[in-house]
C-alpha cells in the first residue's frame, strides 16, 4: 500500500502524528464499545440464577458454571428439546429463503444489468424501495394475504416474506456483480455457438459466485434474525423461530437473566460465525453499489 | 383497624359475614338471568356457607366418573375434529402442572379416541393480540380458553357462540355467579368458567425482621405497605413491595387495582354492589390516594424495584427468591414456583433458595380505607363461530371437550397450583382434598374469593386495563404528570373512549 | 466504463435505437427479457402493492372495539385529522426525529472515525474490524436483551459501575427514566448499527486518489486540511447513501424500542413505530394505525426520492 509506506515516512519527518494516535485511542474506545456488552453478556451466562440478582455484582462469576448452557443444548429435557427445535427451524426457514432468493434474483438481477428493456428503470427502483416499508405497517395486510394463500402458521409464510424483503437487496447487490463482468465473454461463447442461456449458466454465473456467496449470507443473516413477522404468522409452538422462541422462553414466564444471556449467545453463534468465514464477501456485499470506482 | 394479629381467627370469621352479603348478592343478580335454565338443577354447593371450614369440610366427599357425564352431551365414540387454543402449563411453570396438562391430554385421548385434536398453548401476554389477528383472517380455533377480561371484547363483537353450562351437561348454578356475570353480555352468556383465581400477599418474614419490623405480621393496610417498605429500603437497601407498572401488560391492573379499589376507587363504578359502567372513577378520591400511594413508594420513597416501570411480575420472581425483594401480590402458583425454583437450585444458591421458601410467608392482600379487595381473575371456555373458525366448528367434538375441561375432576386438576376450579362441584372432589392437604397458600387465596372484584364488563375494558391504568401509573410515576394530572388524563380518556362507541 | 457501449449493443438490437423506437414495438422487442424478471416483479407486487392498497384504504375507516373489521366506518380523511391534531403525534413526532437524527449522526460519525483509524495497515486491522463488525450481524432481539440487562435499573452492570467508580451515588436509571430513555436507547443502536457505516466508508476510501493526497501534503497541507479538501469531497456520494440508508433504517426500527422499553416509560421513547404497533395491535385503532402508516409512507418515498437520486448518480452513468 503506497499510502501506508507514505505515511510512515511522513512520521520520521513530522512530529505531530496526533492524528494517529487519537485514531488509535479512539479504536480503542470503539473496541470496548463493542465488545464489553458481548462480554457481560458472556459472563452473565456463566452465573447462577441468583448470582445475577445481585447488586453490586459479582464481576467474575463465584462459581462459573455451563448450566445454562447444558440445559439449552440437551435434547433430553423439555427446555432442550424446543430450544433445539426453534433452532432448527430458524436454520430452515433461513436456508430456504436464501436458497429460493439467489434462484429468483440471479435471472433478474442478470436482466436488469444486460438489458435494455423499457421500463427498467422504474422497475428496478421501485424493487428497491420495498426496503423503504417498515415490516410493521404490512403486518396485518401480510397476515390476510398469507391466510388467503393458505400460508399461516407454516414457515412458508415467513419464507415469502423474507424472499421479499431480501429480494430488493440480492438483485441490487449482484447486479453489481453482473455490471462487472466484462459483456465480451458472453459474446465470444455465442459467437462460438452457445446460446444465450448457455452463456450466462456455463460463462456468467461461475464469474458471479463471489455475488452470490454475497448476497445468501445477506438473506440467511437477515432471515435468521427477523423477528417481526415471526411474531405475528406463527402461533404454533413447535414451528417458532429463535428470536420468537427466546422470547417465548425467557420473559413471558419469569426472567431468567443468565438462562437468556446463555440462549442469545447461542443464537448469535451461527450468523457470527457465517460472517466471520465468510467475511470478504460480506464486506464486498454491503459496499457494492454504493461505492462506484 | 384490626390489627392482623388475630388474622388467622378473627379475619376469617369477620370475613364470612361480608361474604355471605356478597354471595347472597351476587346470586340475585344472575338468577334473574339464569332462572329459566337452572330450575331444572339442583344446586350442589352452598355459598352462603362458604368459608375455608366449609371448604375443607366438603372436600373429597363425593365420587364422579367424567366419561359417564359426558357420555350424555356427546358419545364417547364419536369421530370428528377439535382445535383449541388456550394458555397452559410452559417451561417456567411448577412441574406439577406439567404433569396435569399431559395427564389431561392423555385421559381426553383416551376418552374420546375418535377426535382428532390440535390444541395451541399460546403465552398469556401473546394470546390476545394471535386472536384478534386470526379472527380477522378467519383462522380461529372451534375452543378457545380466554382470561376473563378479554372475553366481552369479542363477545361484543359478535365472533362467540352463547354458551351456558348447560350446553354441556352442567348446571349455572354450580359456577360462581361473580364468574357468570362477568362473561354475561347485553343478557347473554357467552361461555363456561374454567376456573376462579384470586390473589394473595407473599412475603419473605426474615427480611422483615432483619428491618426490625414483625415477619410474621405482614403490613395490613396499604398504608403500612407504604411504610414497610420504606423501613425495608432504608435499613437493608433492598426493594420492599414488588411493584409492576409495566405498559400492555395484564401483571399490571392484577398488582394495582387491589390497591386502587381498598383506597376507594376503580375505573368505572365495578366496585359497587350492582355496577352500570357508566360513571368514570378513575378521578374519584380514593383513586388518586391509590396513585399517590404508588408514587411515594417509586419516587418519594424509592422503595420499590426502579425497574417497576419495565417489569412485569415475572421480573419480581428472581428477586424474591434470591431474597432482594420483601413482599408482593402474587398468584397461587407463583408460591408453588417459588418452591420449585429452590428445589432445582444448585451450590449456593440453594442455601440462599431454601432459606427464602423457609422465610415464605402468604396472607391476605392488604386493606385500604374503603375495603379489602382482589381482582377476581380466572378463565372462560368459549366456542367460537363457525364462520370464523378455520376448517369449520364441530359442535359435538367442541362439547365433548368443553364438558370433558370443565368435569369437577378436571376443572380442579387444571387450577392444581394456579386457581380454584370453575365447576364448584370440584370442590367436593378427593382431588380437591389433596390439594387442601398439599398446597398451603390455597387457604388464603381461597379465602380472598368473596374479596373478589371483576374487571368492567364492557368491550373496552382491555383498553382500560393494560393501557388506560398502565399509561397513568407510569404518568405519575415518571413524573411527567403530578398525581391530579395523571388520574384527571385517565379519566378523560376513559370518557373519550365511552363517547366514541 | 468500457463495457458500458458493449452492454447496449449486446443487450438490445443493435439496428433500433432505444430512443427512437415506438414504446410498444421496443416491449415487443423485449418481450423475452421480461421473463427474466418476471418471478421477483410478480412477489413484490403482490407483497408490496396489495398490503399498501389494504392500507390505504382502511385508513379511511373507523374500527370501534365492539365492531368486527367488516363492519368498519367509513370516515373520510378524520383519522389524518385526529393524528396531526392529537397532542401525543407532536411528542412522538419529535421522539422519532431525535432517535433517527442521533442515531444517524453519531453511527455516521462513529463510523467515519473508524473508518479513517482502519484506513491505515497496520498488525490486527483486519481482527479489529471483523469484531467491530459483529454488532452489526448479530439479530437486534439478541442486541436488545444484552442491553437491557446492562441497563438494568436494578441489576445492571453500567449502573454498578457507576457506583464503583464514585460518578453516581446510586444505580443510574437508563430505562425507567423520562429524560435518559431515549439516549439509552440511541446507544444500542449506535452500537449495532455504527459498524455498517465503517464499512461503507472505508469502501469509499479506497476510492481516494493516493496521489492527490500526497501533492496536498507536499503543498503542505496538514492533515485535517487534506481530509477536508481531498478526502472527504471524494466521500460524499458513498456518504450520502449511507446517511440516507441510516435514516431509513432508523426510521423504520421497532425491535430495540419495543423490547427495551415497549415505547414507555410514559411514552418517553415512543416513536412513529411503536405507535402504529400499539394502535393497530395494543388498541384495535385499525383505522388510525393504517392512516399513521401512510403518512409514514409519504415521509418514506420523499426519503426514498433522495435515495435514488443518490444512487442513479452513479448508475446512470455507468448505464449510459
Amino acid at each position: 500500500m503506497t499510502d501506508a509506506t507514505f505515511s510512515s515516512r511522513a512520521i520520521t519527518k513530522r512530529p505531530i502524528d496526533w492524528w494517529r494516535w487519537s485514531g488509535r485511542v479512539f479504536l480503542v474506545f470503539l473496541l470496548l464499545f463493542t465488545v464489553l456488552p458481548m462480554v457481560w453478556m458472556v459472563l452473565t451466562s456463566i452465573k447462577t440464577q441468583f448470582a445475577a440478582m445481585q447488586y453490586p455484582p459479582q464481576w467474575w462469576p463465584a462459581e462459573p458454571t455451563l448450566q445454562n448452557y447444558a440445559r439449552l443444548l440437551d435434547p433430553s429435557n423439555s427446555v432442550g428439546q424446543e430450544f433445539l427445535r426453534y433452532f432448527w427451524n430458524s436454520f430452515y426457514v433461513a436456508l430456504t429463503t436464501t436458497v429460493i432468493g439467489v434462484v429468483v434474483a440471479v435471472p433478474a438481477a442478470y436482466a436488469f444489468s444486460r438489458f435494455r428493456f423499457p421500463g427498467r428503470t422504474f422497475l428496478f427502483f421501485s424493487v428497491l424501495l420495498r426496503n423503504m416499508f417498515p415490516a410493521v405497517v404490512f403486518l396485518m395486510p401480510l397476515f390476510l394475504l398469507m391466510r388467503w394463500l393458505g400460508l399461516v402458521n407454516t414457515h412458508g409464510s415467513l419464507i415469502l416474506t423474507y424472499l421479499t424483503f431480501g429480494l430488493p437487496l440480492s438483485i441490487w447487490l449482484l447486479k453489481g456483480f453482473y455490471d462487472n463482468i466484462p459483456i465480451q465473454l458472453e459474446q465470444a461463447a455465442r459467437i462460438d455457438g452457445a446460446t444465450r442461456f448457455q452463456a450466462f449458466i456455463l460463462i456468467v454465473m461461475p464469474l458471479s459466485s463471489p455475488g452470490i456467496i454475497a448476497t445468501s449470507i445477506f438473506s440467511f443473516i437477515g432471515a435468521w434474525n427477523e423477528y417481526v413477522y415471526a411474531y405475528t404468522f406463527l402461533s404454533k409452538q413447535e414451528s417458532m423461530t429463535l428470536p420468537v422462541g427466546i422470547q417465548r422462553f425467557f420473559t413471558e414466564f419469569a426472567t431468567d437473566w443468565p438462562g437468556l444471556m446463555a440462549a442469545t449467545f447461542l443464537m448469535s453463534v451461527p450468523v457470527v460465525v457465517l460472517f466471520l468465514v465468510l467475511q470478504k464477501y460480506f464486506v464486498r456485499a454491503l459496499t457494492e453499489g454504493a461505492v462506484k470506482n | 383497624m384490626t390489627k392482623i394479629d388475630g388474622r388467622d381467627a378473627t379475619a376469617f370469621r369477620l370475613q364470612r359475614r361480608e361474604l355471605v352479603a356478597y354471595s347472597i348478592a351476587a346470586l340475585m343478580s344472575t338468577t334473574m338471568v339464569f332462572t329459566a335454565t337452572t330450575a331444572s338443577y339442583a344446586q350442589s354447593i352452598d355459598l352462603s356457607k362458604w368459608s375455608p371450614e366449609y371448604v375443607k369440610s366438603i372436600a373429597g366427599t363425593e365420587e364422579f366418573d367424567t366419561a359417564a357425564e359426558c357420555a350424555k352431551v356427546t358419545p364417547l365414540d364419536y369421530k370428528g375434529k377439535l382445535s383449541y387454543w388456550w394458555t397452559g402449563p410452559n417451561d417456567a411453570s411448577p412441574d406439577i402442572e406439567r404433569k396435569i396438562n399431559d395427564d389431561f391430554w392423555a385421559a381426553w385421548k383416551a376418552t374420546y379416541p375418535n377426535i382428532e385434536t390440535d390444541a395451541q398453548n399460546i403465552d398469556y401476554n401473546v394470546l390476545l393480540d394471535k386472536l384478534r389477528t386470526a379472527l380477522l383472517g378467519n383462522a380461529g380455533p372451534m375452543v378457545l380458553r380466554l382470561q376473563i377480561l378479554g372475553g366481552i371484547e369479542f363477545s361484543s363483537k359478535g365472533y362467540f357462540q352463547p354458551l351456558k353450562p348447560e350446553d354441556v351437561g352442567y348446571a349455572s348454578a354450580d359456577f360462581w355467579p361473580g364468574a357468570l356475570k362477568s362473561d354475561t353480555y347485553e343478557g347473554v352468556l357467552y361461555g363456561i368458567p374454567t376456573n376462579n383465581e384470586t390473589m394473595a400477599f407473599i412475603w419473605n418474614a426474615k427480611i422483615f425482621n432483619d428491618a426490625g419490623l414483625d415477619g410474621e405480621h405482614p403490613p395490613a393496610t396499604w398504608d403500612e405497605v407504604v411504610k414497610d417498605s420504606k423501613i425495608i429500603h432504608d435499613k437493608l437497601g433492598i426493594a420492599g413491595y414488588g411493584m409492576v407498572a409495566k405498559q400492555n401488560a395484564g401483571n399490571t391492573p392484577f398488582r394495582f387495582m387491589p390497591q386502587m379499589w381498598a383506597y376507594g376507587g376503580g375505573t368505572l363504578d365495578e366496585s359497587t354492589d350492582a355496577p352500570t359502567y357508566e360513571t368514570v372513577m378513575l378521578n374519584s378520591a380514593g383513586a388518586k390516594a391509590a396513585l399517590q400511594a404508588s408514587y411515594d413508594m417509586y419516587v418519594r420513597d424509592k422503595s420499590v424495584p426502579v425497574s417497576a416501570l419495565t417489569n412485569t411480575q415475572n421480573e419480581n420472581q428472581q428477586p424474591f427468591i434470591a431474597g432482594q425483594l420483601a413482599m408482593m401480590i402474587a398468584h397461587p402458583s407463583e408460591y408453588a414456583k417459588m418452591k420449585d425454583l429452590a428445589s432445582k437450585a444448585t451450590g449456593a444458591d440453594k442455601a440462599v433458595a431454601d432459606a427464602v421458601v423457609e422465610n415464605m410467608r402468604y396472607g391476605l392482600i392488604p386493606e385500604g380505607p374503603a375495603r379489602r379487595a382482589v381482582v377476581f381473575g380466572g378463565s372462560n371456555m368459549h366456542f367460537i363461530k363457525n364462520e370464523y373458525v378455520d376448517g369449520g366448528f364441530d359442535a359435538g367434538a367442541a362439547k365433548a371437550f368443553a364438558c370433558f375441561w370443565n368435569s369437577p375432576e378436571w376443572s380442579t386438576k387444571l387450577a392444581w397450583t394456579g386457581s380454584n376450579p370453575g365447576n364448584l362441584r370440584g370442590f367436593k372432589t378427593k382431588w380437591m382434598k389433596e390439594r387442601l392437604d398439599t398446597i398451603k397458600f390455597l387457604d388464603v387465596t381461597t379465602s380472598m374469593l368473596p374479596n373478589g372484584i371483576p374487571f368492567p364488563v364492557v368491550p373496552y375494558a382491555t383498553e382500560i386495563m393494560n393501557h388506560i391504568v398502565p399509561d397513568m401509573l407510569q404518568n405519575a410515576l415518571t413524573e411527567k404528570m403530578t398525581v391530579d394530572e395523571a388520574a384527571e388524563d385517565a379519566a378523560k380518556k376513559v370518557q373519550d373512549l365511552m363517547a366514541g362507541m | 466504463m468500457s463495457t458500458v457501449t458493449g452492454q447496449a449493443a449486446f443487450a438490445g438490437d443493435p439496428a433500433v435505437s432505444p430512443r427512437r423506437a415506438g414504446l410498444l414495438r421496443r416491449i415487443v422487442n423485449h418481450r423475452a427479457d421480461y421473463l427474466y424478471v418476471l418471478p421477483a416483479i410478480v412477489v413484490m407486487l403482490v407483497v408490496i402493492g396489495y398490503p399498501i392498497y389494504y392500507t390505504i384504504e382502511l385508513s379511511l375507516f373507523k374500527t370501534p372495539p365492539n365492531l368486527q373489521m367488516k363492519d368498519k366506518i367509513f370516515v373520510g380523511l378524520d383519522n389524518y385529522v385526529t393524528i396531526l391534531r392529537s397532542a401525543s403525534f407532536r411528542d412522538v413526532t419529535l421522539n422519532t426525529l431525535i432517535w433517527t437524527a442521533g442515531s444517524t449522526l453519531f453511527a455516521f460519525l462513529l463510523g467515519l472515525g473508524a473508518a479513517l483509524s482502519l484506513h491505515r495497515e497496520f498488525m490486527g486491522r483486519g481482527v479489529l474490524r471483523a469484531l467491530l463488525l459483529i454488532p452489526y450481524v448479530v439479530s437486534a432481539v439478541a442486541a436488545s436483551y444484552v442491553w437491557k440487562w446492562l441497563y438494568h435499573s436494578d441489576f445492571g452492570v453500567i449502573g454498578a459501575l457507576a457506583v464503583q467508580f464514585q460518578l453516581s451515588d446510586r444505580p443510574i436509571n437508563f430505562l425507567d427514566n423520562l429524560h435518559s430513555v431515549l439516549p439509552s436507547l440511541i446507544v444500542v443502536n449506535i452500537w449495532k448499527e455504527f459498524s455498517f457505516a465503517m464499512i461503507m466508508l472505508m469502501a469509499g476510501l479506497q476510492t481516494v486518489p493516493d496521489q492527490l493526497l500526497r501533492a496536498a501534503q507536499v503543498d503542505g497541507a496538514n492533515a485535517w486540511q487534506r481530509f477536508w479538501h481531498v478526502t472527504f469531497p471524494h466521500l460524499k456520494s458513498v456518504s450520502m447513501v449511507t446517511v440516507l440508508l441510516l435514516m431509513v433504517a432508523n426510521f423504520n426500527s421497532f425491535i430495540i424500542p419495543w423490547i427495551m422499553t415497549g415505547g414507555g416509560p410514559a411514552g418517553a421513547s415512543d416513536i412513529w413505530i411503536t405507535q402504529i404497533y400499539n394502535l393497530a395491535f395494543g388498541r384495535q385503532r385499525y383505522g388510525v394505525a393504517s392512516a399513521y402508516s401512510v403518512i409514514l409512507f409519504i415521509v418514506m418515498m420523499t426519503l426514498g426520492y433522495f435515495y435514488v437520486r443518490a444512487l442513479t448518480r452513479g448508475d446512470e452513468a455507468r448505464a449510459g
